[in-house]
C-alpha cells in the first residue's frame, strides 16, 4: 500500500505531492528523500531506501524523480512497475514527461493519480480504462503541426540520437479526448534491438545477447485494426527453421495482449487492435547464436616495456562487420555515434594518437580514453594508434616488452547506433491499417529499425 | 493559456483575486480559479483561507470542476473540520447521483477526508454504494471500507461492513473481488482474531477463478493473499500451483514474483520424488532470468530475491550461471549482487568459467568491485575443493600485479584458504612475504601475521618478519596487535631457542604498555601458560584448529525460511524479517514454510525441518512475542496482538488460543490446555460448548488414581502420512509422573520394527525418560499400547504455541514427524498449594496488567465440588470465603518449571449466574474490564481434565439463564 507519491524535479523541488493514507509526515518527506538520495554512499543501492519506518522507492525518468513511499512490507516490484507505468501514462496524457509539462498540467496529474491509485491500492494503469474517467484536458506548450516532422526521432529507444534530436511529433499527448481527429492519424512502428556482447582477450566470443522489441505508438482511434508483417523466415526456438535461406531465429518471443496470432504461424503476420498510446507489440530475445556477423570487431594490441620512460602503445583496429552495401532489403548502412571507451591505468599523463580519418576524435577524460567516430561506413576498416605515458607504472612481469595489457587498461567498450539495421535480421515487411478515417488523408505510417549497443565489451 | 502562470509568486491581493474568481458566475472562470488554487496548493502555499469559496463551487454538474473541488477538499478538510461539515450534504447527495462516476467520486473522497464527524455521515451512502449496480462504484466502496476502518474500526464492525465486504469476494466483477481482497487483507492484519479472510478450499477456488480475469494489479493482491493460505495436503498444493504457474509468464514483474512466492512456499509441501516437482523447478528459472534484462532498479530487486531462492533451492538456477556475469555498465550495486550469486551457484561443473570471469573482474577499475572479486575467488576455493589449486594460482597471478589493494585482498583470502586446507599451499608463502611492505590495511596485515605465525617453522626468517612488525606495535590496530601477540607466541613454541627475547618483548608490550583489556588479558594468559607449563601451552596454542566451513555468509535457515515467505516484498530486499523494519509491529506476523506432508528425506532432522505438524494445526502466522522468559516474567496479559486468519477447525482454534497471547492464555485459564482430544470432540460425548457437563459429569474421572483427567486418545499421526503407521495417544499425569500413552497401529502390509522416538526442544523441557520400547515386531493390523514416561529435564525452547510438542518417530521404514499439543495440567505439580500468607502477599504484588479474567458458563457444581475436582488435577484451593452469598475460591498451582499461577474463582451457589469482580483494588467493584473481545480459542477449551466452556469476553451479566462460573484475575509469578 503506497503511502505517498511525489514527483521531484532533478533539483529536488516537489512538483506533485499526493498523500494517500493520511498517516505520514507531510511534505517534509519529499525533502527527506532528496537528502537521503544525494547523501547515499556509492556502493549502496538507491533502489530501496528507508528512513525509520518509511521506505522510498523511486525511478528516474526524463530528469524527474518519481517516488513512492510506503510503511509496509509490500512488493517493491509492484512499486517499480507502477512508477514506470505512471511515467508512461503521464507521457501519454501530457505529451512528453518533463518538469515543464508536469507543472503545466498539475490538475490533470492529480486526476490521473486519483484514478490510478485509491488509498494506495493500484486500481488500473490501462489507458483504455482511464480514458473513461479522465476529464481534464492536457495543456500543450505549442500546437502540433505536421510540418514539424522533419526531425522525427525515435521515441522508444533511449539513444543518443533521440536525446540530440527530440521529436515533437512523438511528444504530444496521445490521449486528448476532444481535440480534432484530423491530425491524429499517425502510427509509429519501431524495431529496436539492444546488443550485449562480450569478447575475450583472445578474440573468442563469450556471450552475445540481443534483446529486441517492436514498439508501436499509435495516434489512431483505439481499436482500429492493423496488421504487421514480419520477415517470413522468422522462427522461434532452436529447432524450428523455415525457408531455404538462413533463418531469422530468436529464442523467445512474447506478445502484447492485444495481438492476435492467428496469422502468425502461417504468414508471420501480427494482427492487432492497439489502444492509443505507446505499447510494446512484441518482445524477443536471442542469445549466443547470431545470424549475422558482429557489427564491430576490435583487434587491440598492446605493447609496453619495463622502465618508466617508455610509453604504453595501444593499436586498435576496428573492422565493421555490418554490410556496407546493400545485401538485404535495407539500403547501405552506417553506424552513428560510435564511441570506444577504454579505461586506462592510473596516472596516465599524456596521449598521442594517430587516427585513420580526420573526423574522428580521441581524448582523455576520467581515467579513460574516449575515441569518437561520429559516422562509420559499413564494411570499412579503421584504426587508431595511441601512445600513453604512464609514469610510475610497474613494469610487466618478466623481462622485455610485453604484449599483455597492464593492469587498469581495458576492457574496451563500444557504444553505437545502427539505424536501419537489426542484428537478428528481423524486419517489418509491411504495416497495413484497416482503419480509414472519414474524409481525410491516409494515416501516416512510420516504420523504423534500429540496433544499438547495450554492453559491447572487448577485453584486452 | 497555460497553467504555468499559476505559479507566479503570491502578491498581496492574490487570495482576494482568487476569491472573486471563485465566486464568478462563469463556469470556465471558476474552473480556472480552482486550478490555480490547486497549483498553489501543490507548491506548498497555504490556500486554506479559500475553503468556503471552493466548497461553494462543489454543487455543479460539471464533472471536471467537481473533481478539482474534491481534490482541494481532501487536502484541507483535516485542518478545517468544521468547514468540512458544510460539504457533507453535497457528498451525500452525490452518492445518489445517477452518474456512477460521481457516485464513486463522492464515496472515494469522503473516505479520504479523515475527519471523525464526517464518518458518521459516510455510513449510509457507503452501505448503498457497496451494493451499487455499477462495479466501478462497488470497487471504490470496497476500498472505502478499508479507509473507514483505519479511521474508526469499531464503527465499521458495528455497521456490519465487514460482512458486506466478505460477500464482495464472490462478486461477478474481478476488479471488485481484487479490491475486496486487498481491503480485507489489510483489515485482517490490524485485526488478528477476526477470522476475516476465511481461506478454505471454496474461497480459494473463487480467488483462483478471479485471478484469471482481473487486472495485473488485482492479480498481485490475490496472489499475495493465496500465499497466506496453507493447503491441507500436497494434492491441494499441487492443484493450486498448477493454476498459479501461468502467471509466471506475465509481463508485470510484480505478478511474476508474487507467483514465485506462492510456488516456492507450496513446493515445500510437494514431495521431491514427484514428476511435477521437477517440472515446477524448471518453470521457475526462465521468469527469473527474464527479470535480469529489465532496468537496473528491477534487476537489483530481482537479484536480492534470486539470492534467497538460490540459497533455498540452488537447483532452480544451477544451469543459468551465464546470466549472472557482470556487464561493465551495470551499476555497482547490481554488480556486487551478481557476484554474490555467482559464488553461491559455483560448483565443480562451472568453476572454470566462473574463475575466468572473476579474474577479469579483478582487473577492472572499480576498487570496491575488484576487492569483492578477489574475495570471491577465495570463496570459490573454499567452496569447491577441486578448484582450490586453480584459485590459488589465480590469486598469485593477481598478487604479481602489485596493485596494492588487490594484493592485500588476496592475502586476506589466502589466509582463509590456509584455514580450509592447512599445510597444502605453503609454497605460496614466499610470494606473500615479498609483499609484506606494501600492506597497509589492518585486515591484510593481521592476515599476513597469522600466516607467518602459523607456518613459522617453514619460514626461515619468521622472527625477523615478526620483529619488524613489533617496532610499531603501538600504532597498529587492535586486530593486528592481537594477531602479532599470538603469532610470536606460536613462533616461540616452535623455535624456543632463538626467540625468547622476542616473546618477552611482545608480552611486556601487550601487558604493560597497553590499555586494551583484550590484548592485556590475552598477554597475561599466554605469559602464565608459558611460565607454568610450556607443554600445556603448546597444546593450547598450537592445537589443531577446526576447518572453516564451506559456505560462508549464508542466511540462517530459519530466517531464510521466513524470508522465502516474503519473496517479492521489501523484506526480501533488506534480507530482514518485516518485524525488523515495519512500524509498530502492525500486521507483522511470522510466517513459516508449510511442512512437507509426506517427508521422504530421512536426513531431515526435526530441528531443521519443522515438519510434522499436520496442516490443520499448521500455524503459519504467529504473533510476535518476546521470548519465553520475557513472557513469563512480564506476564503480558494484554489482548493478543495479532493472530492468523483462522480456519474453522477446532484444533486450530485451540492452538491459536495459546499463541494468541502467549502466556496470557496459559494463565487466563482453564482454556489453555488444548488437548489432543480436540481432534476428536465427538469422543467427549456432549458438545464442547456445554462444557460443564463434561467437566462435572465425568464423575468417574476417566478412572485414574490421582484423579487427574486423561483425555481420550487422539490420532496424532494418521496412517496415510506415515506409510501405514498410525499413532494415537494422550498425556497423563499419575502420582507425579508424566507419561505419554501411545497406541501404535500397523496399517501397512509389512512388519514394522526398530521403533525409536525423539522430541524436539519444547517450552517445558519435556523429553522421553526412557527409550520407546516395542518388544515384538509390529505385524500388519496389529496394535500395541505403550506408556512412555516423560521427564521435564530436556532442553527448553519456547514453542508456539507454548504447549506444542514436535515428535519424531522412527521405525524400519522411515522417520515420521508430527506435532501435538500437550495439556498443560500434566505439568501441574503435586506441591502446588501455596501458603496462605504467601498467597496473600503475592496476590497483592501482582500488577493489574498481569491479570486476566474469564467466565465459565453452565457450571452446575457447588464450591466444594469444584474445589475437589480441581484438586484432583493439582489445582489447589488455598482459601475460601463467602462474600455476600458468593463463594470465593482462591486457587494456586505450580508448573514443573516453578512458575506459580494464582486464581480467584467466584461462584454463586444456587444461582446459575456467577458474577465476576476484581479483588484488586479492594474497594468498590467497578465494572468489569472487558476481556479482549475476540480471543479465538476461548470457545472450546477444557481444563484440568474436564471441558469447561469459557465464554469469550464477559458480555452481559444479566442474562441469567446462563450459568456462569467465573474465574477472575488469575495471576502468575515466578
Amino acid at each position: 500500500m503506497i503511502s505517498q507519491f511525489f514527483i521531484l524535479s532533478s533539483k529536488g523541488d516537489p512538483l506533485i505531492y499526493k498523500d494517500f493514507r493520511g498517516d505520514s509526515g507531510g511534505r517534509d518527506v519529499a525533502e527527506l528523500f532528496y537528502r537521503k538520495l544525494t547523501g547515499l554512499p556509492g556502493d549502496e543501492s538507491p533502489v530501496v531506501m528507508h528512513h525509520d519506518d518509511r521506505h522510498f522507492i523511486h525511478i528516474r525518468h526524463s530528469g524527474l524523480y518519481l517516488v513512492a513511499t510506503t510503511s509496509e512490507n509490500i512488493s517493491p516490484f509492484s512499486l517499480l512497475e507502477l512508477l514506470s507505468r505512471l511515467a508512461t501514462l503521464l507521457g501519454d496524457y501530457c505529451g512528453s514527461l518533463g518538469e515543464a509539462t508536469i507543472s503545466r498540467n498539475v490538475a490533470l496529474v492529480y486526476e490521473l493519480l486519483d484514478e490510478v491509485l485509491d488509498y494506495g491500492y493500484v486500481q488500473t494503469t490501462s489507458t483504455e480504462v482511464l480514458r473513461n474517467f479522465i476529464q481534464t484536458e492536457a495543456v500543450v506548450s505549442k500546437p502540433f503541426s505536421l510540418f514539424d516532422l522533419s526531425s522525427v526521432g525515435l521515441f522508444g529507444a533511449e539513444t543518443q540520437q533521440s536525446k540530440v534530436a527530440p521529436s515533437s511529433a512523438a511528444s504530444r499527448p496521445v490521449l486528448s479526448s476532444r481535440s480534432d481527429q484530423s491530425q491524429k492519424n499517425e502510427v509509429f512502428l519501431d524495431v529496436v534491438e539492444r546488443l550485449s556482447v562480450l569478447i575475450a582477450s583472445n578474440g573468442s566470443l563469450l556471450k552475445v545477447d540481443v534483446q529486441g522489441e517492436i514498439r508501436l505508438k499509435s495516434f489512431l482511434p483505439s481499436g482500429s485494426e492493423m496488421r504487421i508483417g514480419l520477415t517470413e523466415e522468422f522462427c522461434v526456438g532452436k529447432s524450428e527453421l523455415r525457408g531455404y535461406g538462413p533463418g531469422i531465429r530468436v529464442d523467445e518471443v512474447s506478445f502484447h495482449s492485444s495481438v492476435y496470432l492467428d496469422e502468425f504461424e502461417s504468414h508471420r503476420i501480427l494482427r492487432l487492435q492497439p489502444p492509443q498510446g505507446e505499447l510494446t507489440v512484441m518482445r524477443y530475445q536471442l542469445s549466443d547464436d547470431l545470424p549475422s556477423p558482429l557489427p564491430f570487431r576490435l583487434f587491440p594490441s598492446v605493447q609496453w616495456d619495463r622502465g618508466s620512460g617508455s610509453p604504453v602503445v595501444t593499436l586498435m583496429k576496428m573492422g565493421c562487420g555490418f554490410p556496407g552495401t546493400d545485401c538485404s532489403l535495407l539500403p547501405c548502412s552506417q553506424a552513428l555515434n560510435v564511441r570506444l571507451h577504454l579505461p586506462l591505468p592510473r596516472g596516465v599523463v599524456s596521449l598521442s594518437q594517430e587516427l585513420s580519418s580526420p573526423e574522428q576524435k580521441a581524448e582523455l577524460g576520467e581515467g579513460a580514453l574516449r575515441w569518437d567516430l561520429p559516422r562509420v561506413q559499413g564494411g570499412s576498416q579503421l584504426s587508431g594508434l595511441f601512445q600513453m605515458d604512464v609514469p610510475g607504472l610497474p613494469g610487466p612481469p618478466g623481462q622485455g616488452p610485453s604484449a599483455s595489457a597492464p593492469l587498469g587498461l581495458g576492457p574496451a567498450s563500444l557504444s553505437f547506433e545502427l539505424p536501419r539495421h537489426t542484428c537478428s535480421g528481423l524486419q517489418v515487411r509491411f504495416l497495413r491499417l484497416a482503419f480509414r478515417p472519414c474524409g481525410n488523408a491516409n494515416p501516416h505510417k512510420w516504420v523504423r529499425h534500429l540496433s544499438h549497443s547495450d554492453a559491447y565489451v572487448i577485453r584486452i | 493559456m497555460t497553467d504555468s502562470k499559476y505559479f507566479t509568486t503570491t502578491k498581496k491581493g492574490e487570495i482576494f483575486e482568487l476569491k472573486a474568481e471563485l465566486n464568478s458566475d462563469k463556469k470556465e472562470k471558476k474552473k480556472e480559479a480552482v486550478k490555480k488554487v490547486i497549483a498553489s496548493m501543490t507548491v506548498g502555499k497555504d490556500v486554506s483561507a479559500l475553503f468556503p469559496d471552493v466548497v461553494n463551487c462543489m454543487q455543479t454538474d460539471n464533472l471536471e470542476l467537481k473533481k478539482l473541488v474534491y481534490l482541494y477538499l481532501m487536502n484541507y478538510a483535516k485542518s478545517q473540520p468544521d468547514m468540512a461539515i458544510m460539504a457533507v450534504n453535497t457528498f451525500v447527495k452525490d452518492c445518489e447521483d445517477p452518474n456512477p462516476l460521481i457516485r464513486a467520486l463522492a464515496v472515494r473522497t469522503m473516505g479520504c477526508i479523515r475527519v471523525d464527524k464526517i464518518t458518521e455521515y459516510l455510513c449510509e451512502p457507503l452501505r448503498k454504494c457497496l451494493k451499487d449496480e455499477d462495479p466501478y462504484v462497488r470497487k471504490t466502496a470496497a476500498v472505502c471500507v478499508a479507509k473507514l476502518h483505519d479511521i474508526n474500526a469499531q464503527l465499521v464492525e458495528d455497521q456490519g461492513f465487514l460482512d458486506t465486504l466478505k460477500d464482495l469476494i464472490s462478486d461477478s466483477n474481478p476488479m471488485v473481488v481484487a479490491n475486496a481482497v486487498a481491503a480485507l487483507s489489510e483489515i485482517a492484519e490490524s485485526h488478528p482474531s477476526s477470522n476475516l479472510l476465511d481461506l478454505n478450499p471454496q474461497s480459494i477456488n473463487k480467488l483462483l477463478t478471479a485471478l484469471n480475469e482481473c487486472t495485473e494489479w488485482g492479480q498481485i493482491f490475490i496472489l499475495d493473499c493465496l500465499a497466506n493460505y496453507t493447503p491441507k495436503d500436497d494434492r491441494e498444493a499441487q492443484s493450486i500451483c498448477e493454476r498459479v504457474t501461468p502467471r509466471l509468464s506475465h509481463a508485470n514483474s510484480a505478478v511474476v514474483l508474487s507467483a514465485v512466492k506462492v510456488l516456492m512456499k507450496f513446493m515445500e509441501m510437494l514431495s521431491k520424488d514427484l514428476d511435477y516437482y521437477g517440472t515446477l523447478l524448471k518453470k521457475l528459472a526462465p521468469p527469473l532470468v527474464t527479470l535480469l534484462s529489465a532496468e537496473p532498479e528491477l534487476q537489483y530487486v530481482a537479484l536480492r530475491n534470486i539470492n534467497l531462492i538460490v540459497q533455498k533451492r540452488p537447483e532452480v538456477l544451477k544451469h543459468e550461471m551465464k546470466v549472472f556475469f557482470v556487464k561493465y555498465n551495470d551499476p555497482i550495486y547490481v554488480k556486487l549482487e551478481k557476484l554474490d550469486i555467482m559464488i553461491r551457484l559455483a560448483s565443480q561443473a562451472n568453476i572454470a568459467q566462473v574463475l575466468a570471469e572473476l579474474k577479469e573482474y579483478a582487473t577492472e577499475v572499480d576498487v570496491d568491485f575488484v576487492r569483492k572479486a578477489v574475495r570471491a575467488i577465495g570463496r570459490c576455493a573454499i567452496k569447491v575443493e577441486q578448484s582450490a589449486e586453480r584459485c590459488v594460482s589465480t590469486l598469485l597471478d593477481l598478487i604479481q600485479t602489485k596493485v596494492n589493494y588487490v594484493v592485500q585482498e588476496a592475502i586476506v583470502v589466502i589466509k582463509d584458504i590456509f584455514r580450509k586446507y592447512p599445510n597444502k599451499y605453503e609454497s605460496v608463502i614466499a610470494t606473500l612475504c615479498e609483499n609484506l611492505d606494501s600492506l597497509d590495511e589492518p585486515e591484510a596485515r593481521a592476515a599476513m601475521i597469522w600466516i607467518v605465525g602459523e607456518y613459522a617453522e617453514r619460514i626461515d626468517n619468521a622472527d625477523e618478519l615478526l620483529e619488524s612488525f613489533l617496532e610499531g606495535f603501538h600504532d597498529e590496530s587492535t586486530q593486528v596487535q592481537l594477531q602479532l601477540l599470538t603469532a610470536i607466541v606460536k613462533l616461540f613454541l616452535k623455535k624456543p631457542t632463538e626467540t625468547q627475547e622476542l616473546v618477552q618483548q611482545v608480552l611486556s608490550l601487550a601487558t604493560q604498555d597497553s590499555d586494551n583489556p583484550d590484548l592485556r588479558d590475552r598477554g597475561y594468559i599466554y605469559w602464565r601458560l608459558l611460565s607454568t607449563d610450556p607443554v600445556a601451552a603448546k597444546e593450547v596454542v598450537l592445537a589443531e584448529k577446526p576447518l572453516i566451513s564451506e559456505e560462508t555468509d549464508l542466511i540462517e535457515p530459519t530466517l531464510l525460511d521466513e524470508l522465502i515467505c516474503y519473496i517479492g516484498t521489501l523484506a526480501s530486499v533488506y534480507h530482514k524479517p518485516p518485524s525488523a523494519f515495519v512500524e509498530g509491529g502492525r500486521g507483522v506476523v511470522h510466517k513459516s514454510l508449510p511442512p512437507r506432508t509426506a517427508s521422504s528425506e530421512s536426513t531431515e532432522s526435526p530441528e531443521t525441518a519443522p515438519a510434522g505438524a499436520p496442516p490443520g494445526e499448521q500455524l503459519d502466522a504467529v504473533p510476535t512475542q518476546g521470548d519465553l522468559l520475557g513472557d513469563l516474567l512480564n506476564l503480558d496479559l494484554g489482548p493478543p496482538v495479532s493472530g492468523p486468519p483462522l480456519a474453522a477447525s477446532a484444533v486450530q482454534m485451540g492452538a491459536v488460543d495459546l499463541l494468541g497471547g502467549g502466556l496470557d492464555s496459559l494463565i487466563g485459564a482453564p482454556s489453555f490446555v488444548a488437548p489432543p482430544a480436540a481432534a476428536v470432540p465427538a469422543n467427549l460425548g456432549a458438545p464442547m460448548g456445554s462444557g460443564l457437563s463434561d467437566l462435572f459429569d465425568l464423575t468417574s474421572g476417566v478412572g485414574t488414581l490421582s484423579g487427574s483427567y486423561v483425555a481420550p486418545k487422539a490420532v496424532w499421526l494418521p496412517a496415510m502420512k506415515a506409510k501405514g503407521l498410525e499413532i494415537s495417544g494422550t498425556f497423563t499425569r499419575q502420582a507425579g509422573t508424566i507419561s505419554m500413552d501411545l497406541q501404535l497401529t500397523n496399517k501397512a502390509l509389512q512388519v514394522m520394527t526398530d521403533f525409536a522416538i525423539q522430541f524436539n526442544r519444547n517450552s517445558f523441557g519435556l523429553a522421553p525418560a526412557a527409550p520407546l520400547q516395542v518388544h515384538a515386531p509390529l505385524s500388519p493390523t496389529q496394535t500395541v499400547e505403550i506408556s512412555l514416561p516423560l521427564s521435564t529435564a530436556g532442553s527448553v525452547m519456547k514453542t508456539e504455541p507454548l504447549n506444542s510438542l514436535q515428535v519424531a518417530v522412527k521405525n524400519n521404514i522411515d522417520v515420521f514427524y508430527f506435532s501435538t499439543l500437550y495439556p498443560l495440567h500434566i505439568l501441574f505439580v503435586e506441591d502446588g498449594k501455596m501458603d496462605r500468607q504467601m498467597f496473600l502477599a503475592t496476590w497483592k504484588d501482582i500488577p493489574n496488567e498481569n491479570e486476566a479474567q474469564f467466565q465459565i458458563r453452565d457450571c452446575p457444581l457447588n464450591a466444594e465440588a469444584v474445589s475437589s475436582r480441581l484438586q484432583s488435577s493439582n489445582i489447589f484451593t488455598v482459601a475460601r470465603r463467602n462474600v455476600e452469598g458468593q463463594d470465593m475460591l482462591y486457587q494456586s498451582l505450580k508448573l514443573t518449571n516453578g512458575i506459580w499461577v494464582l486464581a480467584e474463582l467466584r461462584i454463586q451457589p444456587g444461582n446459575p449466574s456467577f458474577t465476576v469482580r476484581r479483588p484488586l483494588p479492594p474497594k468498590a467493584p467497578g465494572p468489569l474490564p472487558s476481556c479482549p473481545h475476540a480471543c479465538p480459542g476461548w470457545g472450546r477449551p477444557w481444563w484440568g481434565g474436564v471441558g469447561w466452556g469459557i465464554h469469550p469476553g464477559v458480555k452481559k451479566h444479566q442474562d441469567s439463564d446462563l450459568r456462569k462460573l467465573q474465574l477472575s484475575p488469575i495471576k502468575c509469578l515466578r
